[in-house]
């Protein structure tokens, strides 16, 4: 059959469309072709036939329903507007389940919409894998192109293994353009720099490489296309003329040329490494090594230079130590009519009845009390308490005998001094409820005091340990015990 | 097939790209960037060229009041004066003039008072005034903000031109919603801290990206109420180091103190004084945050020296070291402060600042 082909050719053939080998058992093809005029302007004007076969079809409908719940979850973010939606859509984002899930099926408006797109999406691309590694085995061909696809695969899939790694769906990447961005930048401050991830500027170095590959090979063969350039496959199997010119001059200047082979075996490295090591990199994070920036000083990374208007060691020493509160456990939902968020589900503790009161005051002569609760930082009481202060009253009328003293504990965040402060403060508010709003006899309630962070009943190293540590204890006061 | 013409466009086409890149070495002429630390490491501050002289030759400052002179303070011939009770009859009108100028417009002196009655708290329907309960505490706040955290303010201070700039709401006022939580860091949930002090992961924090967010979210609205680059604070190659950081660090930290005291000890408990029209969503106050006072200025209003003028606004007996003339030096108490509330204001005020403007011969008192 008679062919031009040349990548300056500004002549497109208009004949039958070629329809390129036959495929045994597999070849039932969508139509015989077409011409596209635009598409001839950048490649090959014919378009079609298409093969979409099984796996395409179940990867199409999958990538279809992740794009549709992001799509309508941004949608719905906007209250169902299709003018804000279009005005803020690079804004909009469906974001991961929240911190206090971990790795639990959150629901569907707190992240489980997201983990929903994301399986499908995973599964779309997984099958779209598939379908690229049947074709290519159906052509006779080579499987390199589904590998490098596997390649950037990993990567994809380190964002959703780190998480499950760190036990957290909330370090997943929220979808929406400039959200996932601003992950981006928050991943890098969270674990110190990833500037310093060695990994990290090896998946850089690949990228850039990448793109030094890509000009070089595609200038070269631009370059000596007036003389067959561009017919790359033969030049490898019958040297001519372009080869031998584009080799020689790679050779004049830099001393040491690719072959038309090896060229290719470059770039496909460069670019599967890219994503390979970023991966690595990205699987390494919050798993091995939690601070970046520490790592690189630790390993002799990181330079240092003179001190140039920074902190003086005075300002240093007075403020060291002053911000050691974590950001917040969890994140409110704000309820209309309400001035504060609603308590997070993970703070709800259990309540202690009556009579498990009672028998742990006897047993130990007090009782751990937590669901109590105080807004962070003030001592008076939300709402939600009211059951465990009936709890109370209904042992205080059960035992007319008893009488307990009330101590205040904090947790570990903060100024020591004021948390002192807010124990006692926080007791003291208790008993005032006990003996106003509930009507309990004063002298039922001996006294208040507040220790502060000093009696830590779990570690408060996690927020589950300084939940616990936020509580009042019920002590069993001298005189009339039960 | 391929002739000299169409070789000749590819080659015009090649050179595109090298103009673009001798215009790169060049230069951006649009951006100043001034260097704040060690040469090299990239700690500086990008400004958009003329945006900082346009801005500056923007800001209005209203021109001080003539002093009041030294007559000494109190006690006051009007009731119902809570803050200002340690002045002078001159000095209180002259402040009371200044606030009017802005926060209501100059003159409107009926923005916060019943004129019939300059000491009522009320209208003359018993409805409440509420701009007037509210002004009183803006006042003791002021006292608070200037005597308090001369850390962060330095003794360039506040008046109330500093926010309200001469408009009765000030700029950035928050309410309770989801998508400006991280403000709440300025009223009752403290912890910034997300980045590790080790290198290895342990439970000593389990911060997720989401609160990374969080924070992140609250140093963009600190870095655009400032119109500054995080290097104004923070080297960015480890945000929370102290060691590397610049001293403004220090008076930010302060500065988020001093609004943590403002929000939760003034603003907020004006929830029940407002009407329903001045609330949030959420049925809560108006907050402050920093881009209230700064309004996109590293220092508000360039750091005019407006509040030594007005030494009412001090709730201290100097300034800088100077004293201030007729000044006590601590609160007089608010109650049996003895004066009729009908004498006249018999301080001198200024002819030209007086006309029209004086808060009427009954005799105003600020309750």
């Amino acid at each position: 059959m008679l062919e031009y082909q040349n990548l300056f050719t500004r002549v497109q053939v208009r004949t039958v469309p070629e329809a390129g080998i036959s495929i045994e058992n597999a070849d039932n093809r969508i139509g015989t072709g077409w011409f596209s005029y635009l598409a001839g302007k950048f490649g090959d004007a014919q378009i079609g036939p298409i093969y979409l076969g099984t796996l395409g079809v179940y990867s199409l409908l999958c990538g279809l329903i992740a794009f549709e719940i992001i799509g309508l979850n941004m949608w719905a973010s906007v209250g169902w507007d299709l003018g804000e939606f279009i005005r803020q859509l690079p804004w909009l984002a469906l974001e991961p389940p929240p911190p206090q899930y971990g790795l639990h099926i959150p629901p569907l408006a707190q992240g489980g919409w997201y983990l929903m797109a994301g399986f499908f999406l995973t599964v779309s691309i997984g099958l779209w894998w598939l379908r690229t590694y049947r074709r290519a085995r159906a052509l006779g061909m080579g499987s390199h192109l589904p590998w490098a696809f596997a390649s950037a695969i990993f990567l994809y899939s380190a964002f959703f293994i780190q998480p499950l790694l760190v036990g957290s769906w909330s370090e997943m990447v929220p979808f929406g353009v400039f959200p996932h961005l601003d992950w981006t930048a928050a991943f890098s401050i969270r674990y110190g720099n990833l500037y310093y991830n060695p990994f990290h500027a090896l998946s850089i170095v690949f990228l850039y490489g990448s793109a030094v590959l890509f000009a070089m090979h595609g200038a070269t063969i631009l370059a000596v296309a007036r003389v067959g350039g561009e017919r790359e496959i033969e030049q490898i199997t019958d040297r001519g003329t372009a080869a031998e010119r584009s080799m020689l001059f790679w050779r004049w200047t830099m001393g040491f040329n690719a072959t038309m082979e090896s060229i290719h075996r470059w770039a496909w490295w460069f670019a599967v490494l890219t994503t390979f090591t970023g991966g690595i990199g990205i699987l390494l994070t919050g798993t091995v090594v939690d601070n970046w920036y520490l790592w690189g000083v630790k390993h002799g990374l990181v330079s240092a230079y003179p001190a140039n208007n920074v902190l003086t060691p005075e300002q240093q020493e007075t403020l060291r130590g002053r911000y050691q509160g974590t950001a917040p456990d969890s994140f409110p939902v704000y309820q209309p009519g309400s001035t504060r968020p609603m308590l997070a589900p993970e703070e709800i503790a259990p309540v202690i009845n009556a009579q498990s009161i009672a028998d742990s005051l006897t047993a130990t002569g007090r009782v751990s009390i937590r669901a109590i609760y105080f807004d962070l930082g003030t001592a008076t009481t939300r709402p939600e308490s009211d059951e465990q202060y009936r709890e109370i009253v209904t042992f205080l009328s059960q035992n007319p005998n008893s009488r307990v003293s009330i101590v205040g504990h904090t947790d570990n965040v903060g100024n020591a001094a004021a948390n002192d402060t807010l124990s006692t403060n926080r007791a003291g508010y208790v008993r005032e409820q006990l003996t106003t709003a509930y009507g309990v006899d004063s002298t039922r309630v001996d006294g208040v005091s507040g220790m502060g962070s000093r009696q830590p009943a779990a570690t408060n190293d996690t927020p589950q340990g300084r939940r616990a540590n936020r509580r009042v204890e019920l002590v069993s006061a001298p005189g009339r015990n039960p | 097939m391929r002739s000299i013409h169409k070789a000749s466009t590819i080659r015009v086409a090649a050179f595109a790209p090298l103009l673009v890149a001798i215009a790169g070495c060049i230069g951006d002429r649009t951006t100043d960037t001034v260097q704040v630390g060690y040469r090299g490491v990239a700690m500086e501050q990008n400004y958009t060229r003329g945006d900082v002289k346009s801005q500056f030759t923007q800001v209005k400052i209203p021109t001080p009041l003539p002093p009041a002179g030294g007559s000494p303070p109190g006690p006051l011939p009007w009731q119902n004066v809570q803050v200002l009770n340690d002045i002078s009859v001159a000095e209180f009108n002259r402040t009371m003039i200044a606030m009017s100028t802005w926060v209501a417009g100059t003159g409107n002196c009926a923005y916060c008072h019943n004129v019939a009655n300059f000491a009522s708290d009320t209208l003359a329907s018993g409805k409440p005034l509420y701009t007037k309960l509210v002004a009183r505490r803006m006042l003791q706040m002021t006292r608070q903000i200037n005597g308090q955290y001369s850390s962060h303010v330095k003794n360039t201070g506040v008046t109330c031109y500093t926010c309200h700039l001469g408009k009765p709401l000030p700029n950035g006022l928050w309410f309770y919603s989801s998508q400006n939580d991280y403000l709440r860091h300025y009223l009752d949930r403290d912890g910034a801290r997300v980045i590790s002090k080790a290198v290895a992961p342990s439970n000593a924090n389990r911060s997720s990206v989401k609160q990374t967010e969080w924070t992140y979210a609250l140093m963009i609205s600190q870095s655009k109420s400032l119109g500054v680059n995080c290097t104004y604070c923070h080297n960015s190659r480890q945000f929370s180091s102290w060691t590397q950081a610049p001293p403004q660090r220090v008076t930010a930290f302060y500065g988020i103190q001093m609004l943590r005291d403002v929000n939760s000890n003034y603003l907020s408990p004006l929830q029940g004084v407002y009407p329903a029209v001045r609330l949030g969503a959420m049925g809560d106050a108006p907050k402050a945050q920093c881009l209230t006072c700064h309004n996109g200025v590293y220092k508000p209003l360039y750091a005019a020296q407006m509040a030594k003028h007005y030494p009412a606004l001090w709730g201290r007996a100097d300034w800088n070291g100077t004293p201030f003339p007729g000044i006590m030096p601590s609160s007089a108490s608010a109650t049996g402060m003895p004066g009729s509330p009908t004498s006249p204001a018999t301080a001198p005020i200024a002819p030209s600042v007086a006309a029209g403007a004086a808060p009427g011969p009954a005799g105003g008192g600020l309750r």
